[in-house]
């Protein structure tokens, strides 16, 4: 693979700007029975706690039109057994390993960003934004002055890793929230979460999942995505990383145009684990085609002259 | 994976068999096991998003077999693929059934359970087992493949709820009548069917090993939405029916969790 598609990030040089999202991608091993996760840039691995959580009682997952609806309710194993069980078998692969992690509290996310910060990762995303659980973060991604607070504290006991901050979409204006992480001393943004959403059978006149609401994601939300990383870039000067509906290498270009530097591939890995790395072929030889040098030829070039 | 369609035959209103040649999928694949499928023919829609999970219902050279029901969008677009198209697919998924030799086995399926059973009822012939099956439906409609399965069974009991074909009544009572003439039962079907046999067997100490469906966005292991809540000694875990499963021993399952 060519030089085109070296991306470098938050000061991390990923083979090629494709990361699976957290949450669609389990521990990253899942998938290596099915694809050679080697080829791609990165993977975000589920979110982390500091403590295992079952996640929510079933049924947990409901397919809309082009897209799905989840309440998994932030199911993982905890951050030590991660990190004795899941990440040296993840870490033989080639590829940048990148740990999405929350907190029930403040003080649980700085416990958990102190312990990654040691561990044998390249980056750190915090989730303040998932629906599925009042405790999943969301009271931090839904509040402007509690985003600063969180960032700016977990920031403070970093020494050695980036921090990424995974935006909610559930907000009126993202602007605020990329402006507060950007405060906060954040090294870059991922957006967007998954929207929050609900589907009803009509003939048991019951909601599909047992949480009532879910997050949303799939094709059905690129619009959305676009439109607040592009709103996202026009507001902050730190990277942004895509991510939202994203299924092939058109829709990194899309990303691309409205400021997007890096991807991430979420539910399209359900639909096909083959996909992210048809993205990659098909975004080099398009880059080849229109003789770029590296996609971020392209970031944020969007033409809006009408 | 990538296969060609030898036949996607009609089989009545409700059912379709679809063969597929694909000789690396037929190495891989064990009695149990299922498929994600892709559904659609056209790559410019993005709906249905998901792939379908389908239990593998035989296999022969270098061809496999699906039984399926049209049910919703999917479905009814599978339906649709014409012979020798190429449909892309997943490999072999999930864990297998126990089969066992020399026994007298009771088979039950339930409607389209009877996918991963047919499988199993050959497998099980072959091993030098006695093999009955007790196959329910709700109508005449639900029971397919009947002169296909008199081949690989010793005894086929077909039942209807509303007696259309076969006896009138639910599954599970012809097999209660004979439960002394067996050493083992497996069964695939609506979940209430499965707890029912589940309890019959516990209560008559035969080991039973259930087929579950459960929806599935990945059928991987990575989106864990397919949680079955299994008994481990006293402790209750969760299982992926993707991955742990889709066969489970019955006796194990925490049914009010999975029968809701």
């Amino acid at each position: 693979m060519s030089d085109r598609l070296k991306t470098t990030f938050c000061g991390i040089e990923f083979k090629n700007p494709i990361i699976t999202a957290s949450g669609t991608f389990g521990y990253g091993l899942e998938y290596a029975r099915h694809i050679d996760i080697s080829r791609l840039g990165g993977i975000s691995v589920k979110g982390i706690s500091l403590h295992e959580v079952p996640g929510n009682p079933m049924p947990r997952i409901m397919e809309t039109t082009s897209g799905m609806l989840n309440a998994i309710g932030l199911q993982n194993v905890g951050v030590d057994r991660f990190l004795k069980e899941k990440l040296p078998a993840l870490r033989k692969h080639d590829t940048k390993i990148i740990v999405n992690f929350w907190g029930k509290t403040l003080e649980e996310y700085i416990e958990v960003a102190k312990i990654l910060d040691d561990a044998d990762v390249d980056m750190l995303e915090m989730n303040i934004s998932c629906p599925n659980i009042k405790e999943g973060g969301i009271a931090f991604g839904t509040d402007p002055d509690m985003t600063l607070r969180v960032t700016s504290e977990v920031k403070n006991v970093l020494k050695n890793k980036p921090l990424m901050v995974k935006l909610s979409p559930n907000v009126t204006n993202i602007r605020v929230f990329a402006k507060a992480c950007e405060e906060g001393g954040a090294d870059a943004i991922s957006a967007i979460n998954t929207l929050l959403g609900m589907a009803i059978n009509i003939h048991t006149k019951k909601p599909y999942i047992s949480n009532v609401t879910g997050g949303l994601s799939g094709p059905a939300i690129k619009p959305v995505a676009v439109r607040m990383v592009h709103e996202t870039f026009n507001t902050v000067k730190i990277p942004i990383m895509g991510i939202g509906g994203i299924s092939t290498w058109e829709d990194i270009v899309e990303f691309s145009l409205v400021g997007a530097s890096a991807m991430q591939v979420g539910t399209a890995n359900f639909v096909d684990p083959q996909i992210p790395l048809d993205i990659i072929d098909g975004l080099d030889n398009y880059l080849a085609n229109n003789k770029l040098s590296n996609l971020s030829d392209l970031t944020g070039t969007v033409d809006l002259n009408k | 994976m990538l296969g060609k369609i030898i036949r996607n035959q009609k089989l009545n209103d409700k059912y379709y068999l679809l063969e597929i040649k694909c000789e690396e999928f037929v190495r891989e694949a064990k009695v149990g096991q299922f498929i994600m499928i892709n559904t659609r023919h056209h790559d410019y829609t993005s709906d249905p998003l998901l792939r379908r999970p389908l239990g593998i219902a035989n296999i022969d050279g270098d061809k496999f077999t699906l039984v399926y029901m049209v049910v919703g969008k999917g479905t009814r677009l599978l339906s649709e693929w014409q012979k020798g198209s190429d449909i892309s697919f997943s490999a072999p998924l999930g864990n297998t059934f126990t089969p066992v030799k020399e026994q007298r086995t009771a088979l039950l399926a339930g409607g389209i359970g009877i996918a991963p059973i047919f499988w199993l009822a050959k497998t099980l012939k072959e091993a030098g087992c006695i093999v009955d099956l007790y196959y329910g439906g709700r109508t005449a409609d639900d029971v397919v493949l009947i002169e296909e399965l008199k081949e690989i069974t010793d005894h086929l009991i077909v039942t209807t709820n509303d007696g259309s074909a076969g006896i009138k009544g639910m599954v599970t009572e012809p097999f209660i009548d004979n439960i002394e003439s067996y050493d083992t039962v497996y069964a695939c079907g609506p979940k209430p069917m499965l707890r029912a046999v589940s309890e019959i067997a516990v209560k008559n100490e035969l080991p039973v090993e259930v087929s579950l469906d459960e929806r599935m966005a990945c059928g991987l292991g990575a989106c864990l939405g397919c949680i079955i809540y299994v008994k481990e000694g006293d402790e209750v875990v969760q299982k992926r029916c993707c991955v742990e499963g889709p066969v489970f021993d019955g006796s194990k399952v925490v049914w009010d969790t999975v029968c809701k």
